[in-house]
């Protein structure tokens, strides 16, 4: 009657503790000693070549420089501060394709958003030399192992410390010596569906007397989105943050002008904010073709805005057809007018497009494929390179700076009002400073914080992103007929998600140290256990529990 | 790895406890029903302290030393002191000798006290990558709590056990039992008011239970010896 009520019994607290026990697993508290964000190397598949980091989990042991020069790396994860980087060093493991564990490049913190007020002074421009070597370092090679970006801190600071000194006694941490493991565990980054690139128009429409045929357009287009060595970073305040900012200034003074009918000029103006900038700017030459041919052929010429905000007293106007074609003269003549009023000088700089080459270096030569006369404004005085210039590590907000973009603005403004009202050659100042027309900073302020604080990289930058959103809301309240092009990024781009992660920084203790405290703990019990023995029992007792074998191995024969 | 440095604070913690109970006869006379039965008390005993400190006592707006709070905390400790004597008196052991019984009910009460206060944390904490003292310090402070809820039962069972004690002794007896049931206040003002470090304080913890340990062996082989 008992029995069958205490096996229940017993089943039900057997059951009871498996059920702890399997809690009691699953528990798993985030125990670290720190935990830092940090931005992974882009991952991308180039016409099928892999490129970037190939791998997004971390679980190595932390290692520095100043290393043993045949130290093995290949378990370990190296720490270096950019301030310190050695290039030829990393450029060694990685065009020799040495095995390394992982790699973290700690960043100043004056590149920061956030803690740019508050780091440590370093001299940007050799930081940028630095960056932009490393960046196309990393960028066009292909890496089998983790590669993070962190800024520094007072956490990495005393790690590193930490590590040196250890370093100095020549032995690489190890799972046998303890020292600190760094561990990022993130799933492996899956592909990418195809990235959809949003180009944006808004047309202000001209002054039509009558029914006159179509009135000529201007266009004026700037390529808003990023591409840079570390997705989450990217958020290129000049390359081309400063661009979109000047285009959309530019939007709210002649809609001001234009609002008012007897101010209206007789040319239609096109605003043009295109994707796909960094890849040869496809998201451009989608945009043009999705044109209608009159449309196409009724726009005399266009201004392409690109890296406008670093620039002091050369401005470099970029053109495909040669400089002494007539149109593009009277363009040049135009805008030096103004240059020379507000006391800076603009250069023309000619590169002749080749059409079996699918590099398209300036957004300009776009239209010029279409047969549409068009020129690039730009701070850059030289074409850059595939993938560079467009959103790099650190192009941050204080590389854009918006008194440039403000005189940028101011010049394209005049020249255009100036050609537009039929006042060339005129000493007029339509957008003087002061007046109700007058180029506000303020505005162009606010939008190159906001670019600044927004990585725009295309496949990480989604339809619903509300950066997108305040774009065409931006458009919409200075133009009209808004219109939002949706398009597929060409096939030659695969690329894969996982931009950002947490580390994990932990201290431990290696096995070593483990084995001794057992063996320590393992002498006190029974140093314990014979003390026991012997006050309460007797010294004979203790050598008795040794012999019992032997007095009953005599027993049994 | 971090399994193994579980094992080892296992050990540490919960080790002497089952070493005390093979070494010395109790393991002989089979005592373990007396050993379960004061964890029991034990556990009973936990769940009224917790009552009385959530009815009685404020929570604290500084992590300063509070006297009034710890006085309340120390007359709470007295309710320990009841259970232990319910354990030694009211619970109906088998015909064991009185050397015996404190022992087991001391190994009882200090198993418990290991089990409900480090277990969990043990378990939780030791588990993870990240190394640090604190789970060997709990150790060594469970073991020192050992030794003291032992010579805290020997005093007890003379106190109330033993009808005939030298008349000298027994202020010292009396004196000694209080110390050793305010030695958890002792501890905490010198973590929170003084500011002691963990090592210093364990280190003081294994220190004086060592002392009282002698003083309650005297104490207590002193009252063996027949008047």
């Amino acid at each position: 009657m008992a029995a069958p009520a205490t096996t229940e019994a017993f089943s039900l607290s057997y059951s009871m503790f498996s059920l702890l026990l399997i809690l009691f697993a699953c528990v798993e508290l985030g125990d670290a000693a720190s935990a830092v964000h940090v931005y992974r190397l882009i991952q991308y598949d180039l016409g099928g070549v892999p490129l970037g980091s190939r791998i997004s989990h971390l679980n190595h042991h932390a290692a520095s420089l100043p290393l043993d020069p045949n130290a093995d790396l290949s378990r370990s994860a190296l720490l270096l501060p950019l301030l310190d980087l050695d290039l030829s060093f990393l450029t060694d493991y990685i065009t020799n394709k040495k095995p390394l564990g992982g790699l973290v490049i700690l960043l100043p913190q004056k590149l920061g958003n956030k803690f740019a007020d508050f780091g440590k002074h370093v001299d940007l421009t050799r930081v940028k030399s630095v960056l932009n070597q490393l960046e196309d370092l990393l960028v066009h090679a292909e890496l089998p192992y983790p590669v993070y970006f962190a800024y520094e801190s007072s956490t990495f600071d005393s790690l590193l410390g930490d590590i040196r000194g250890k370093n100095f006694s020549s032995q690489p941490a190890t799972s046998t010596n303890g020292g600190y493991k760094l561990v990022i565990s993130t799933p492996e980054a899956k592909k990418l569906s195809p990235p959809t690139i949003s180009n944006f128009q808004g047309w202000l429409p001209g002054q039509k007397d009558g029914d006159a045929e179509q009135l000529p357009t201007i266009a004026i287009v700037a390529s808003y989105d990023t591409f840079g060595a570390a997705p989450a970073l990217s958020v290129g305040s000049d390359s081309n943050g400063s661009g979109v900012a000047a285009l959309l200034e530019i939007a709210r003074l002649f809609s001001r002008l234009y609002s008012n009918p007897k101010t209206r000029g007789k040319y239609n103006l096109l605003f043009g904010l295109t994707s796909g900038g960094p890849y040869n700017y496809n998201g451009t030459q989608k945009w043009l073709r999705s044109f209608d041919q009159r449309v196409r052929e009724s726009i005399d010429y266009a201004i392409c805005l690109n890296s406008v905000g670093s620039w002091e007293n050369d401005l470099w106007m970029h053109v495909s057809k040669p400089p002494e074609n007539v149109y593009i003269k009277e363009i040049y003549d135009g805008f030096s007018e103004v240059a020379q009023d507000m006391g800076f000088s603009i250069n023309v700089k000619h590169k002749k497009i080749n059409i079996s080459n699918s590099r398209v270096a300036w957004e300009h030569e776009q239209f010029s494929r279409f047969r549409v006369t068009a020129l690039t404004l730009s701070g850059l005085s030289v074409a850059p390179e595939f993938l560079q210039s467009t959103g790099n590590l650190h192009d941050t907000r204080k590389s854009a700076d918006e008194k440039a973009v403000a005189r940028t603005v101011k010049l394209v403004a005049e020249s255009l009002a100036r050609q537009i009202y039929g006042h060339k050659g005129k000493k007029l100042d339509i957008f003087a400073d002061g007046s109700s027309l007058a180029v506000n900073v303020h505005h162009i302020q606010s939008w190159l914080d906001l670019l600044s604080r927004t990585p725009r990289v295309a496949p990480f930058l989604s339809k619903n992103n509300p950066f997108i959103a305040a774009l065409k809301k931006e458009l919409s309240d200075h133009t009209v007929e808004v219109h939002v092009q949706n398009e597929v990024l060409d096939g030659t781009f695969t690329f894969y998600d996982s931009t950002e992660a947490t580390l994990n920084i932990y201290q431990v203790a290696g096995v070593t140290f483990d084995f001794l405290f057992l063996m320590v703990l393992g002498s006190y019990l029974i140093v314990l256990f014979s003390f026991l023995v012997i006050t309460t029992r007797g010294l004979d007792d203790l050598i008795n529990i040794f012999r019992r074998p032997a007095v009953r191995k005599s027993k049994s024969t | 790895m971090t399994l193994f440095h579980f094992v080892n604070c296992a050990l540490l913690t919960f080790g002497p406890h089952v070493v005390y109970y093979s070494a010395t006869p109790l393991s002989e006379y089979d005592t373990m029903g007396t050993s379960i039965k004061a964890a029991v008390v034990y556990l009973v005993t936990a769940l009224i302290k917790l009552v009385c400190l959530a009815t009685f006592l404020k929570v604290p707006e500084n992590e300063g030393f509070d006297p009034y709070q710890e006085v309340m905390k120390v007359l709470i400790g007295l309710v320990d002191v009841a259970g232990l004597y319910f354990a030694l008196t009211q619970l109906t052991h088998r015909n064991i000798s009185q050397n015996h019984k404190f022992q087991a009910v001391g190994l009882g009460w200090a198993f418990a006290d290991s089990v409900l206060h480090r277990l969990a944390p043990l378990w939780i904490g030791a588990r993870g990558l990240e190394f640090t003292w604190e789970y060997i310090f709990q150790g060594l402070e469970a073991n020192a709590n050992l030794v003291m809820t032992l010579s805290l039962a020997a005093l007890g069972s003379l106190m109330w056990l033993r009808k005939n004690k030298p008349k000298t002794l027994v202020p010292i007896i009396y004196a000694c039992a209080f110390l050793l049931a305010t030695m958890p206040s002792i501890t905490s003002y010198l973590r929170k008011a003084l500011e002691w470090q963990t090592r210093e304080v364990v280190g003081f913890e294994i220190f004086s239970s060592l002392v009282m340990a002698f003083f309650s062996w005297q104490l207590f082989s002193a009252c063996q010896r027949p008047l």
